[in-house]
Parts: C-alpha cells; sequence; structure tokens
C-alpha cells in the first residue's frame, strides 16, 4: 500500500543519523522552552530559523517541529510541579495538574501527561500520513479563486478562535496583510511603502518582524512585572511515577476524547494548541458524573487537555504540508523556515520533496518516542532549570536574538528593525492587540495577493468569480456563516467563558 | 461637586488624548525633521532641516485651499508635491480627529487610542502608496492591493476607536520605562557595534547594557554570566554552525 510504502521511506529518512540528532535537539530545545516560563515557542522558532541556515532543510524542518512539540510536552511538567504553565498550551493542565501535585500525586500526573501526549502523538503522526495524500490532491484542483476564499476562511477561523475582541484580531491581520506589501511588488517591480529607504527595498523580512514582536516585545513586558517570577516550587521529591490501575482506567477515555478533539481543532486554521486544550478541559467537565471534582486534582483535567494539545500541534502541520497555508502563528514561521531553503510550500511539496514531508512525518513519532525519555525520567532535571532566575535569562535572549537576526543578511539594519517592532509589539500587547494575527497575515499577504490577481485576471476583472465556482462560493460561505455566528450573543459569550475559566 | 470634579477630570483627559493625536499627525514631518538634522553633521543625505521646515510648513498651509481649487480644476491632483499629499491624506483627517476627541466621552481609552493609531497607520499606508500605479485594465497595479486593505484598515481602526467611545473598557495600560529603554539600547548598540568591534565585544558589551533593564541584577553574577554567553555565542555561530562573523575589533586584527 502507498501509505506504508511512504512511511518506511519517511523513516528510513528520519533514522539517517544527522536526522535523528536534530530531532533530539529539537525535542530537548523544545522541552527546555516549555519549561522555562518567559520564553514561547514562536519567539524560540523565530529565533532559531537562521540557526538552520547552514543545516539541510530536512533537518532543518525536524528540528523546528520537534520544538514545536517538544514544548507541549515541557509546558506540562511546569504546570504540573510549579503551577506555572511555561507555555500557553498548558495553562489549563495546571489546573487540575497541580492539585494533583499538592496530594502528593505528582508522579501519576507526569506519567498520565505524558502517555496522554504519547498516544495523541501517534494517533496525530498516523492521521497526518492517511489525510496528506488525498487532501494534496484536492488542492491540485484548487485554482487562484478558491485558494484566496480559503485563506480568506483560514483567516477568519484564526479571528474566531482567538482571544478577545473580534474586530482587533481582524485589524491586526490587515496591519500584517500591509506590512508584507512594504518593498518590491512582485508583478511590476515597483518600490511600494518604501519611503525610498533602500533597506526596505527588500521588504520587511518575517524572522525580523517575528523576533520583534515575539521575543523582544515579551521581554520588555516581562520586565514590566519585575524580573522575579514568582515560582513556590513543589518541594518534596517527586515518588512512584506510575499511575495506579484506576487513574488508568479513569483517564483512559479521556486521553481519547482529547485527542479526537485536538486532532480536529489542530487542522482548523487558527486553532492549535492553545484553544484544543481549553476545549478538551471544558469538554470533560461537561461529561463527567461529578463536574464538581474538576480544580481539585481530577486526573481527567490533566489527560484530556495534555492529550489535546499534543494532537493539536501535531495536526496542524497538515494544512501547511498539503495546501501551503499555515493554521497558526509557528506555522507561519515554518513556512519562513521552508523559503528560507527555496521551498515554496504547497501542494506540490508532497511529490517534489516526498524526503521532506514524509520524513518529518517519521520524525514526529520518533520525537514522541524520545520526549517520553526526555521528560519522565529526567524530570528533576527540568524542575532545577526553573531555579535560573529571569534577571539572567532576559538579557541572553537579547543578545541571542540580536546575533540570529544579524546573521540572517549580515545587515545590522535587520537587528535595528527587530527592535523597532519589539517596541510596536510592546505598544500591541498594553493595547490587548494580539500579535499572532499579524504574523498570519504578514505571511499569507503575497499569497492572498498574487491569487486575487490571478483570478481577477482570468476572470477579466468579474469580482462574482468568487461566488460563482462552487468550491470558492462554499468556502466564503462557511467564512461569513462563522463570522455571523461568532458576533452572535450566545455564542460570544461561551468563547469568552471558555478563556476566563483558565484564568480564573 | 463631585461631577464637576469628575468632568474636570474626564476634560483634561481629553484634551490630553487631542495633543497626543496632534503630534501624531505631524509625527511624519516631525521624523523628517529630526533626521534632517544629521545632514548638518554630515550623516545621511536628504533636505536640510530648514527645507524640510520650510516645505512642510507651506504644504500643511496650502494644502487646504489647494484641496478646495484642485476640485474645481478637474485632473489638477496629479500636480500635488508628495507634501502636500502627505497633509491632505494623513495630516488633515487626523486633525479632525483630534478635534473631535476633544468633545466626546472616551469609555475606554485602551480601544479608542489603539483605534485612532491604527486609523494614523493606515492613512499613512494610503499615503505611502499614493504614488502607485492603480488598476490597469482587468490587471492589479503595484497600488490596488495596498489601496484596498489600507481602505479596510481605516475602517477597522475607526470600529475600534468607536467601541472605545459605546463601551466600557480598560483604561491606558502602564507604561514603564527602564525594561524597554536599555532592552533597546543593548539593540542599538549592538547594530552599531557587531562591523567594527566584533562579535566577542558587542555582544558582552550589550548584555551588560540589557541588564540593566531590571532592578534586580546583580553586577557579579551577570559579569560570569554574560562571560560564558559570549564565549559560547562565540564559538557556536562562527564554527559549529559556520555563519560568518567578525570576532574581534578591526583595529586589533590589523
Amino acid at each position: 500500500m502507498d501509505l506504508f510504502a511512504n512511511l518506511a521511506h519517511g523513516f528510513a529518512v528520519a533514522l539517517s543519523p544527522i536526522n535523528l540528532l536534530m530531532c533530539l535537539i529539537g525535542a530537548l530545545v523544545g522541552t527546555l522552552v516549555g519549561v522555562l516560563p518567559g520564553i514561547g515557542t514562536i519567539a524560540t522558532v523565530a529565533m532559531l530559523l537562521p540557526i538552520t541556515f547552514g543545516l539541510p532543510p530536512v533537518g532543518a524542518l525536524i528540528m523546528l517541529a520537534g520544538i514545536y512539540y517538544g514544548a507541549q510536552y515541557g509546558g506540562s511538567t511546569t504546570s504540573i510541579l510549579v503551577n506555572i504553565p511555561g507555555e500557553a498550551g498548558s495553562v489549563v493542565t495546571a489546573l487540575d495538574g497541580h492539585q494533583m501535585a499538592k496530594q502528593g500525586r505528582a508522579g501519576p500526573a507526569l506519567a498520565i501527561a505524558a502517555i496522554g501526549s504519547f498516544f495523541a502523538g501517534c494517533v496525530a503522526t498516523v492521521l497526518i500520513a492517511i489525510l496528506g495524500g488525498p487532501l494534496t490532491k484536492l488542492a491540485l484542483a484548487f485554482g487562484p479563486a478558491e485558494y484566496f476564499s480559503l485563506m480568506v476562511l483560514g483567516l477568519i477561523f484564526a479571528v474566531v478562535l482567538a482571544k478577545g475582541s473580534l474586530l482587533k484580531a481582524i485589524a491586526m491581520i490587515v496591519f500584517g496583510l500591509l506590512l508584507s506589501m512594504v518593498g518590491s511588488d512582485i508583478e511590476t517591480g515597483a518600490s511600494r511603502m518604501a519611503f525610498n529607504i533602500p533597506e526596505l527595498a527588500d521588504g520587511l523580512g518575517f524572522a525580523t518582524v517575528a523576533m520583534g514582536v515575539f521575543g523582544f516585545a515579551e521581554i520588555i513586558r516581562n520586565l514590566d512585572h519585575g524580573a522575579e517570577l514568582n515560582r513556590d516550587l513543589v518541594q518534596q521529591k517527586i515518588t512512584g511515577l506510575m499511575p495506579t490501575r484506576k487513574d488508568l482506567i479513569d483517564s483512559a477515555p479521556a486521553i481519547g476524547r482529547g485527542t479526537v478533539l485536538g486532532s480536529i481543532l489542530g487542522i482548523l486554521p487558527g486553532g492549535g494548541a492553545v484553544i484544543s486544550s481549553f476545549a478538551a478541559y471544558t469538554l470533560e467537565k461537561k461529561l463527567a458524573k461529578n463536574p464538581s471534582r474538576f480544580g481539585r486534582g481530577a486526573i481527567e483535567g490533566v489527560a484530556a487537555p495534555e492529550a489535546a494539545n499534543n494532537a493539536a500541534a501535531q495536526t496542524s502541520f497538515i494544512p501547511l504540508l498539503t495546501l501551503g497555508i499555515p493554521p497558526n502563528a509557528v506555522m507561519a514561521l515554518m513556512v519562513g523556515a521552508m523559503t528560507i531553503h527555496g521551498i515554496v510550500p504547497g501542494p506540490q511539496v508532497m511529490q517534489k520533496q516526498p524526503d521532506l514531508v514524509w520524513g518529518m512525518i517519521a520524525s514526529m513519532w520518533l520525537g514522541n518516542l524520545m520526549l517520553i525519555i526526555i521528560n519522565l525520567p529526567l524530570v528533576g532535571i527540568w524542575v532545577r532549570l526553573l531555579r535560573v532566575p529571569y534577571r539572567l535569562m532576559f538579557p541572553s535572549i537579547v543578545i541571542f536574538c540580536a546575533i540570529g537576526i544579524y546573521s540572517v543578511n549580515n545587515a545590522p539594519v535587520d537587528v535595528i528593525m527587530a527592535g523597532v517592532f519589539g517596541l510596536v509589539g510592546y505598544w500591541l500587547i498594553k493595547h490587548d492587540f494580539e500579535p499572532a494575527p499579524l504574523l498570519l497575515g504578514m505571511v499569507l499577504g503575497p499569497l492572498m495577493e498574487e491569487n486575487l490577481r490571478r483570478a481577477l485576471l482570468i476572470s477579466r476583472g468579474d469580482w462574482s468569480v468568487f461566488v460563482s465556482r462552487p468550491l470558492s462560493a462554499v468556502l466564503l460561505a462557511i467564512a461569513a456563516a462563522l463570522l455571523v455566528l461568532a458576533v452572535l450573543p450566545a455564542l460570544r459569550a461561551k468563547r469568552d467563558e471558555v478563556f476566563v475559566e483558565s484564568e480564573s | 461637586m463631585a461631577e464637576t470634579m469628575g468632568q474636570t477630570a474626564s476634560s483634561t483627559r481629553n484634551t490630553k488624548a487631542a495633543l497626543g493625536i496632534l503630534v501624531l499627525a505631524l509625527a511624519p514631518q516631525l521624523f523628517e525633521l529630526v533626521w534632517s538634522l544629521g545632514t548638518i553633521i554630515g550623516l545621511g543625505t536628504g533636505r536640510g532641516p530648514a527645507q524640510v521646515l520650510l516645505a512642510h510648513g507651506a504644504a500643511l498651509l496650502s494644502a487646504a485651499p489647494n484641496a478646495v481649487f484642485g476640485s474645481v480644476a478637474a485632473d489638477a491632483k496629479k500636480g500635488f508635491s508628495s507634501d502636500v499629499l502627505l497633509a491632505l491624506i494623513y495630516s488633515y483627517p487626523l486633525f479632525a480627529v483630534a478635534i473631535v476627541t476633544l468633545f466626546v466621552k472616551i469609555r475606554a481609552p485602551q480601544d479608542y487610542i489603539g483605534g485612532i493609531v491604527l486609523l494614523a497607520l493606515a492613512l499613512l499606508a494610503l499615503w505611502a502608496s499614493s504614488d502607485l500605479q492603480g488598476m490597469r485594465g482587468f490587471s492589479f497595479g503595484a497600488g490596488t492591493a495596498p489601496r484596498m486593505f489600507g481602505v479596510l484598515m481605516l475602517a477597522l481602526g475607526a470600529g475600534i476607536a468607536g467601541m472605545g467611545l459605546f463601551a466600557d473598557g480598560p483604561e491606558l495600560g502602564h507604561y514603564s520605562w527602564r525594561g524597554p529603554l536599555f532592552v533597546c539600547a543593548a539593540i542599538i548598540f549592538f547594530a552599531l557595534a557587531i562591523r567594527p568591534l566584533g562579535l566577542v565585544v558587542s555582544a558582552f558589551a550589550s548584555f551588560m547594557i540589557a541588564a540593566f533593564g531590571s532592578h534586580e541584577t546583580r553586577w557579579v553574577e551577570a559579569i560570569i554570566v554574560g562571560a560564558a554567553l559570549t564565549l559560547g555565542c562565540a564559538l557556536l555561530f562562527p564554527y559549529v554552525l559556520g555563519l560568518p562573523m567578525p570576532m574581534f575589533p578591526r583595529f586589533l586584527i590589523q
């Protein structure tokens, strides 16, 4: 069968020593990032983009992917032990996980989180392999009008599932679209919005903006609160990693549900790990016979979100690999990584670069296996890392980012631009604007403009092409329906409730 | 009594906001003025400060009558200089917003100011793309998409600002100066120093500058970590990753 042949090929690629090493480095760095609060996945992937320059493309992408799903594992460790989610995706894990740790059941909580994540990771890997082929075929049938509509749908999804005001999220996407247009026009070569500054003629570097808005801005924001984050560790030794039989029976269905929910939400644009862990937790609470146990150390409250966020982290690769459309900000950075290596993301990647796609898919399974080993027996080492104070971490991150940006083009101006975007990002945070949609808009900008141009050229300037082609019309209709649903008061309240729960 | 006090408080706030928007409305002109000061000491190229002041002053004053007569004499728009267009497209609408700000009740300052700044960015983008070609028959010109998204963002910015007038919301956040200042100083120093001074010196110095950003920094500790990090980066980037980079100050090598 095709699928197994492909997977076998993928494992052959992923098991080569260099790729194994890259996978291990990615998983380690991911865990580190997940454990340390104050440095997010997006910032890390942005920071390491330039470093992957010298690597072969397959190894580079395997490493970056490892960081993303590795962070989901690491985040759960600190959530459970210290009640500090190192990663946004594991915020809900802290609710019940830390309660379990306080009751002296940190070991089972960690074990269930790891088992749940591993199970979800396995399922998601298979899902990517199965869905990859058919979706690619579908994508090849897409014309420019369909592509444009699909991107609109993706952006709308991202807005609806994002936290906070709809209007603000849309504004951020449009801001990103505008930023993407700075520089030379692809078709006419005219210099756009560059203000006669030669450094802007090439456009704003994607890594530069990402590092500014996520790296520098986050540091500046964290310094506001004082560098010392409150960290009362659970000091007692973690004894007995093995969960009891009852724990396993209780959490098995929760892991299953979390995996399904996470896989679905991961494929949808805008979803990703964060929203799926919230959704999984809410679902468990709704289904439970005795909801009052939640928040007091219910093991389902650890199992479901952990399975969900890991599943989502992996299935969000599906739209990227098959359609070439990034569903969230981390995937947007992966597009950046692909373009650095001269790969244009899209349906043709599956056929032209089978090594890359299947190698990456196989590496995800291997990475999950490594992560179990990295996380469970070595948990003590990671906890000790939490004692590294932020006052030493933040200057290190600043320097590392600065060197990283400089090395992309050997251009000092890029470093200053990232600094400027750091201030922009700080301002955005202060005014409650989410920076993630901005990044998404910036990546999709050139693609959207190109497809819009082409669609209108083919239809001889007739705008109705977007609704007269059935596939495109359906996509736009879904987008419109979503937007309407999102502003309906009933659903709005629900959407806010999901987020409020995690904060209280 | 309490009512009047509340009113004065909100009116001083409105005045402050309006003044802020006024500065924003003139920001591009002021920016060019500051930039042009550099030409005095021979840095950079472009118009001198006197020229900038004159050109923009004239543009700001003459834009209004020009616009009125321009609309009478059709097709006169093409003759406008970029300075006049800046005044027309960017500054004037924001002047209007500043005046409006004086008379409205701002219920969510965070949203209101946020929306207005986005609005200003959209106007700036519209001005910056005003010299680009529009639609040519069926095909997009270079300026079509920027203008389309610019108009969209204009509407969204206005919408967000409008929400700040009709729904209660949070106050402006508190900005601290220490973190942003020293982190930015470290970044700028690094950018300026990496070419002439090399990686070792600039990384270590930037680390120390950034460390000023927090009042909790302990200096001995910071020096040790900074030195270790510099050493690590000096090995990682040029040797392990093979990225070419100057290592030591130029004058030492020669």
